[in-house]
């Protein structure tokens, strides 16, 4: 018999960790085309609020699903063309993404702020009480799997292929892959809307499942913390992966000390994760000592000169 | 084939940014007409109501002139960091991390003149927001750590170290259904100029001339300058780039840390999370739409000043704050395009 606790705590983990890995694997595709996006808070609040939106009308979670994903795309698109085809600034542009995207969501969810969702986004075998670890691994819902499957495939397509290999050639040295013949442009163009759509994915499984309402500012910087993860798995799916189940079971365990035990303020315990998300980014950046695995181009805009 | 073809401009006119700017904000004013016309409201009667509730008297100016005052000094000091090319993202923690410096010297401390009170005070907010950027700088300067993340993660860190305080160990018994810290005595309120304008003001267009001698004019402007370009020429010039770049983070820091002592002295009387709404984020929109000069950022935190007091009067037509900061935003984009156009050519190809 496994403790009920131990169950608690695993669910919450997975949960917490496939929110933020979702949007950490979207911004790693950004990154290793070269492109940096910053307006990963964003991106995932307009998901949010748009899937929200969308399950609340309709009660179609399939549909919520896909409005969650292309608008977050839509959206990610702004940072493409400022900074893809019109060359601006990858750190000014991506902020200020992030701004609007809070700005927009709230406008937009203004009139959601306490609805009830009808229909939340379920697992795939509802299993009542989780009694071993097994359940608990069967009883996530579909995004989770999804997130599994990517890993996978993004991790084998980056590794493996010919396509995955040039893909990477972009971000490390784009005036060498364009001589290569490879359209820079298009790839970081299509590279920076999939970031998007990842984040999208993220955000509709923040508002559908793991807290199945709307309210302002509800992404709480967990977008900021995806960005790190990229950091922190030095630009590898498997490793980010490892990161995000770090960063979730943290997010998961810390305000279930009380029931081990610990006293703790919560106003500090709320804190917490931020904290250790510095802490991480300091030591790890130490043990690696500058050598972080960054693609070379990223944050400089690709310019081909008049030739 | 393309038929043209896109190359840098050699020369680029020296106003470009200003141009840039006043396209930006008409391309922001459409969108936001659009945004009110979707929303069956009227552009023409929503602007002119926001501008007569902004700058149309001196009550209203002077209240858009006191918004005005956060965003420029935290701006200002975006700006000083940005000179050895590092980013402030914390500028929004830094203010909150003033207040609370100025709220800690003023409880524990009490001096007879209050004048050189008012003055340690606001010493102690420049401190608190030094301190509060101090481990994003020395994890940049020592370890290399990306300030960017760094300073971001400390604005939820000190928010959430400020909600503590105005529960637990700062709550002030009288405040029921807003956690905040006791009110400071009014022998430390700011003194207004006129009208409603506060002495702050006045600080503000001080540090505004401080901060364009610091980055054009000083010694230490030069070689922030030269550490944030090329490392090697660093090293040749002898600058220590390490240092400089520690030594801009923390004055940049400051300069958020004074924004919000200046706002609890003038303006909120005491700690909550009402000390800043957002002001350290507007920051980094009016710094980067000026690229980054002190004096640009002077001008365009006025009108973002005005466009906030404007944004939060509308509501009462039932128009969300929100235009306010999509007007912000989109000003930015709009410009960061038109920059495009003034930094590229489009050529057509003579091979066709």
């Amino acid at each position: 018999m496994v403790d009920i606790q131990f169950l608690g705590l695993l669910n919450a983990t997975l949960q917490a960790a496939t929110l933020l890995f979702i949007a950490s694997l979207g911004e790693l595709i950004t990154e290793k085309s070269g492109i940096l996006n910053l307006g990963v808070e964003g991106m995932i609040s307009i998901g949010a609020v748009a899937g929200f939106m969308t399950a609340v009308n309709t009660n179609n979670i399939f549909l919520a699903i896909v409005v969650g994903i292309l608008s977050s795309s839509i959206f990610a698109s702004i940072h493409a063309i400022v900074t893809v085809i019109l060359k601006q600034d990858q750190t000014v542009s991506g902020l200020i993404l992030t701004i609007l995207g809070l700005a927009v969501s709230s406008l937009l969810g203004k009139n959601y702020v306490g609805r009830k969702l009808e229909t939340k986004l379920e697992s795939i075998f509802s299993i009542e009480n989780p009694s071993n670890v097994l359940e608990v691994f069967l009883n996530q819902n579909i995004i989770f799997y999804l997130a599994i499957i990517f890993t996978i495939t993004i991790s084998y397509i980056l590794k493996n292929t010919m396509f995955g290999t040039r893909f990477q050639a972009v971000g490390e040295d784009s005036k060498a892959a364009d001589s290569m013949g490879l359209n820079v442009t298009k790839t970081q163009f299509i590279a920076t809307c999939i970031g998007g759509a990842f984040a999208g994915l993220s955000g509709v499984y923040l508002t559908l499942s793991y807290v199945p309402y709307w309210t302002d500012n509800m992404t709480a910087g967990r977008g900021w913390i995806a960005l790190a993860l990229v950091i922190f798995g030095g630009w590898k799916p498997y490793r980010t992966a490892l990161g995000a189940l770090l960063f979730g079971f943290l997010e998961a365990l810390v305000p279930r000390l009380q029931t081990y035990g610990f006293e703790l303020n919560p106003y500090i315990v709320k804190i917490a994760p931020y904290v250790i998300t510095i802490l991480v980014l300091v030591l790890l950046t130490i043990y690696k000592g500058g050598k972080t695995g960054a693609p070379k181009n990223i944050g400089i805009s690709f310019f081909r000169e008049n030739r | 084939m393309n038929k043209y073809t896109l190359s840098k401009r050699q020369v680029v006119n020296e106003l470009s940014t200003f141009y840039s700017f006043l396209a930006g904000f008409l391309i922001a004013l459409i969108i936001g007409s659009v945004i009110l016309l979707i929303q069956d409201k009227s552009p023409i009667d929503t602007f002119s109501l926001m501008f007569k509730l902004s700058i149309g008297s001196v009550n209203s100016l002077s209240s858009s002139l006191n918004k005005a005052t956060p965003l420029i000094l935290a701006g200002l000091g975006i700006a000083i960091i940005n000179t050895v090319k590092l980013w402030n993202i914390g500028a929004e923690g830094q203010i909150f991390m003033g207040a609370i410096g100025v709220n800690l010297i003023y409880i524990n401390f009490q001096l007879t003149s209050s004048t050189s009170f008012i003055f340690l005070l606001l010493v102690s907010a420049f401190v608190g927001g030094a301190i509060c950027i101090l481990i994003p700088a020395v994890a940049k300067v020592l370890f290399g750590v990306n300030e960017i993340i760094t300073t971001l993660l400390t604005n939820y860190i000190v928010i959430g170290l400020t909600i503590y305080l105005v529960n637990g160990p700062w709550k002030d018994p009288g405040s029921l259904n807003f956690p905040a810290a006791a009110y400071v005595g009014k022998e430390v309120y700011l003194p207004t100029i006129f009208g409603k304008l506060s002495y702050g003001f006045l600080i503000c267009i001080f540090f505004t001339a401080f901060a364009h001698y610091l980055k054009n004019s000083s010694v230490f402007g030069y070689e922030m300058r030269i550490a944030g370009g090329s490392e090697m020429t660093a090293i040749y010039a002898g600058i220590n780039a390490k240092q400089k770049a520690f030594f801009a983070m923390l004055i940049g820091g400051g300069f958020a840390g004074l924004a919000g002592g200046i706002e609890l002295l003038s303006q909120t009387h005491r700690v909550s999370t009402g000390i800043s709404q957002g002001f350290g984020y507007t920051a980094i929109i009016v710094a980067a739409i000026t690229g980054m000069r002190p004096t640009g950022i002077f001008l365009v935190g006025s009108l973002f000043g005005a466009l906030s007091i404007g944004g939060s009067v509308i509501q009462t037509i039932g128009v969300s704050t929100y235009i306010a900061d999509i007007i912000q935003v989109s000003t930015l984009f709009g410009a960061l395009v038109i920059q495009f156009f003034f930094n590229y050519q489009l050529k057509r190809a003579d091979d066709g």
